[in-house]
């Protein structure tokens, strides 16, 4: 039965293949290309960074093992966080398991095919990041093909260990307490932990590891680097293992990945087994809608108390409503604030020797902020038409221009976004201590980059709408959001280009050059960036209300 | 009333509309047949706007779809094949805000939901996520929000599916009373029972186009089918009659 289940995700993904069309072919192909850039950046940031340690006297090799060791913790722990996630999803609420449920197939079979599709899901991309680091070990080691294969053989086992153990806990936690709001729980509590590990990696500073003047905290911490990190869990396994395959010794590789393989084999018998006591039970549960009464006083809504009556309220009081019922919006929000304040902790270490440079850096900060910025814009305002999903056609019948409906979503994300931009701008020139120019200057633009980047976003999501998706990494992860991230960093980069001019003169002026200062090229600079930024988001918008008008699903 | 003259609608080379004239009047139930992929679908789309017609004209209500797209959206009222509405809003604010989409007064909505939700005895269930409801009560308050703003015309698209047979039948009774009042109602199905009970007028399509078009004692006309009732009219029209030698694949 596993074997037929296995066969028709062959065939899906084959007719997938077949049925590529040229564009498609080209545009997998860019993907492709990118992804493989981004693979070769972090080959040669963690070739950088090896080598660096490995140089370091008498301890840089007990340091790269020990960062090995941490990094693969680091990667087991994700994909426990991952799998919990990813698991809960697929084990219990993919568009498919109601066909299978109904089909003449043991529940063993099912729950192999889908827990293996979760563990998959969950591993294949944080491991993929494994490769380039192991890569960079093999190169800055000296090491052959061997170290790699061995580093292969040891890894899926791993990785499939790492995922049980989200898994497990998703199916004991369903079985305990069976309801869909538990899986609401998950989504919340497996967000918190990452930003919870997020921010500890931060706030632990590893950069000290690396900084010469910190080499006397390393000495003392000798002791620590010798000693093993989790002995007890597979990532501890996988580390010896590959020591022990870098300096030849094939017998404790050996060891290490028996254990590795028995181990994952016992504890996935022993999550099979507990399959059979628990999944249907999980299931069925899962299946049950939450009930919660809420009443509707009919009075007059807040958004209309803001703005007035009419449909733009309406509209806004719907999305309000409807985006805070959805836990996954909760989960992304703990994320992103966890992401500001890693930002804002990481200006605030920056080091302040060199004051000079200090308003410099505020400047450039509109560049790294507006990438923040539009990382938020690729989760939240650029899905938003497509989160219409299968209800767009309530929009669409109504008395309601697309014009108005896109009005409608570029206002709800304005606010927030500012407020990001805002925050990023004004604190950042504070903990730098920038001049008074440089902070109007910096807080001007990340105020303008985040009003085009949201215009942009909507423009750009009514562009390349998805209205039947399964969730919204799907959009994320399209062509669309593609574009979008493309033409938002490009938005960045002309910004920086241009406001360039004025902050030249202003550091010019700051050094003591007696005719820095030219007043009609600064004003040519500002009305330059408010035509860039207006064409940048005319543009998209008016691409995008027109594409959204004749859109046919 | 709709009126739809010349109306094509292509999806690259396939035409799913060839060509398609008609006029419904006020205060009429007209009833739209057609085998799967004949076309029924894509017209109701065409005529609610969710679809811009390759070539041809629809105007509901005395308004162009195409140069006055919202006062003739505004006389619509539409219940589509799979009633997907938000499922995080309550069966309650769902109402609400379809009310406010269509400019019903606050006071009005205070005083019909309730009582809409009543009628299509979904009261217990108006508080709670429409997430939770089952394909019926979804149907059903999809048809409570188009009775709402009082519209014109109303397109519905197989709304007996998921019905329970009461609701069935307060259904069949709201649109008759409508009728009365001189609502245009437009109908796809293919429960062929409800056709014939409820429509004034049947229009059968195939491969895109209109083949028979009248009340149920002109088809038999046309088809030639004496003493025949809908279902015999509509095989025999259709080429269905010949489904026995399917039977031979069981």
């Amino acid at each position: 039965m596993l074997a037929l289940l296995m066969r028709r995700r062959g065939l899906s993904a084959l007719n997938s293949v077949k049925s590529l069309t040229r564009y498609e072919w080209a545009r997998n192909s860019v993907f492709g290309l990118a992804g493989l850039s981004l693979l070769f950046g972090l080959y040669y940031g963690f070739f950088r960074v090896l080598s660096f340690i490995v140089a370091v006297e008498l301890i840089g090799s007990l340091l790269m093992w020990k960062l090995t060791a941490m990094l693969l913790l680091m990667t087991l722990s994700m994909v426990v966080v991952s799998s919990l996630l990813t698991s809960m999803t697929t084990l219990f609420y993919s568009y498919d398991l109601k066909f299978l449920m109904k089909a003449p197939l043991s529940l063993r079979a099912i729950f192999l095919d889908k827990s293996l599709e979760s563990a998959f899901f969950a591993s294949w991309m944080i491991g993929l990041v494994l490769v380039p680091y192991v890569l960079a070990a093999m190169k800055v080691l000296r090491l052959g093909p061997a170290f790699f294969l061995a580093f292969a053989f040891a890894l899926p086992p791993f990785l499939l260990l790492a995922a049980s153990f989200g898994i497990g806990f998703t199916l004991l936690l369903l079985y305990l307490f069976p309801s869909s709001r538990t899986r609401d729980v998950v989504w919340v509590f497996s967000s918190l932990s990452m930003t919870v590990m997020y921010g500890l990696v931060r706030f632990a500073q590893p950069e000290r590891l690396i900084r010469p003047d910190m080499l006397k905290v390393v000495a003392e911490y000798l002791n620590y680097l010798q000693a093993p990190t989790a002995p007890y869990l597979p990532s501890w396994w996988m580390s010896q293992g590959l020591r022990a395959a870098a300096g030849g010794h094939w017998g404790e590789w050996a060891l290490q990945a028996a254990a590795l393989w028995g181990s994952a084999a016992a504890v996935y018998a022993g999550l099979v087994a507990l399959a059979s006591r628990t999944y249907f039970i999980g299931y069925s549960g899962a299946q049950e809608g939450a009930l919660r009464r809420r009443t509707h006083g009919f009075s007059v809504l807040p958004e209309q108390r803001l703005l007035g009556g009419g449909r733009l309220s309406a509209l806004l009081w719907k999305e309000r409503v409807a985006f805070f019922r959805d836990v996954k919006h909760w989960s992304q929000m703990l994320l992103i604030v966890g992401l500001v304040f890693v930002y804002l902790f990481s200006i605030s270490r920056l080091p302040h020797n060199a004051p000079e440079f200090w308003s410099l850096i505020a400047f450039l900060n509109v560049g790294t902020a507006g990438f923040v910025i539009a990382a938020l814009g690729l989760r939240f305002t650029f899905p938003a038409i497509s989160l219409e999903g299968r209800s767009w056609w309530v929009l669409k019948a109504s008395p309601l221009s697309v014009g108005q409906i896109m009005r409608q979503k570029f206002l709800f994300s304005l606010a927030p976004t500012l407020a990001v931009a805002a925050t990023l701008g004004w604190m950042t020139t504070r903990f730098i201590g920038a001049d008074r120019f440089t902070t109007w200057v910096s807080v001007a633009a990340l105020a303008g980059v985040g009003v085009v980047l949201c215009g942009m976003g909507v423009g750009l999501g009514a562009l390349f709408p998805r209205f039947n998706v399964e969730n919204i990494h799907q959009i994320e992860s399209s062509l669309g959001g593609f574009v979008y991230m493309a033409a938002s960093l490009f938005y960045i980069g002309g910004t920086l280009s241009i406001l360039a001019w004025p902050m030249r003169m202003h550091f010019l002026a700051m050094m003591g050059s007696p005719r820095a200062w030219d007043a009609p090229s600064a004003w040519a600079a500002a009305a330059l960036w408010a035509v860039f930024s207006a064409g940048a988001f005319g543009a998209t918008w008016i691409l995008g209300r027109r594409a959204l008008e004749n859109h046919e699903d | 009333m709709i009126e739809i003259e010349g109306l094509v609608k292509r999806y690259g080379a396939h035409t799913a509309v060839a060509g398609l004239d008609l006029k419904v009047e006020p205060g009429e139930i007209f009833g739209f047949l057609g085998p799967n992929g004949a076309g029924k679908t894509t017209t109701v789309k065409c005529i609610t706007g969710l679809l811009k017609p390759t070539a041809g004209r629809v105007s509901v209500a005395g308004f162009d779809l195409a140069t006055r797209t919202l006062e003739a959206k505004r006389a619509m009222g539409l219940v589509p094949d799979e009633p997907f509405v938000y499922p995080k809003l309550t069966g309650v604010e769902y109402l609400r805000f379809v009310g406010e989409l269509y400019g019903a007064p606050l006071e009005a909505m205070r005083a019909r939901i309730p009582d809409l939700l009543e009628m299509f005895e979904l009261a217990p269930w108006g508080g709670e996520l429409v997430e939770s409801y089952s394909h019926g009560m979804r149907q059903k308050l999809v048809l409570a929000g188009i009775l709402l703003h009082d519209p014109k015309v109303l397109v519905l698209d197989e709304p007996m599916v998921g019905l329970d047979p009461k609701s069935g039948r307060l259904v069949k009774d709201i649109f008759l009373k409508l009728a009365e009042r001189g609502t245009t109602i437009f109908m796809c199905t293919h429960v062929l029972e409800i056709a014939e009970k409820l429509c004034d007028r049947v229009g059968i399509m195939i491969g895109g186009r209109m083949i028979a078009c009248g009340t149920v004692a002109e088809l038999e006309q046309q088809a030639k089918a004496k003493d025949s009732d809908l279902e015999g009219i509509f095989l025999s029209l259709t080429g269905g009659s010949e489904y026995s030698s399917l039977l031979k694949y069981l």
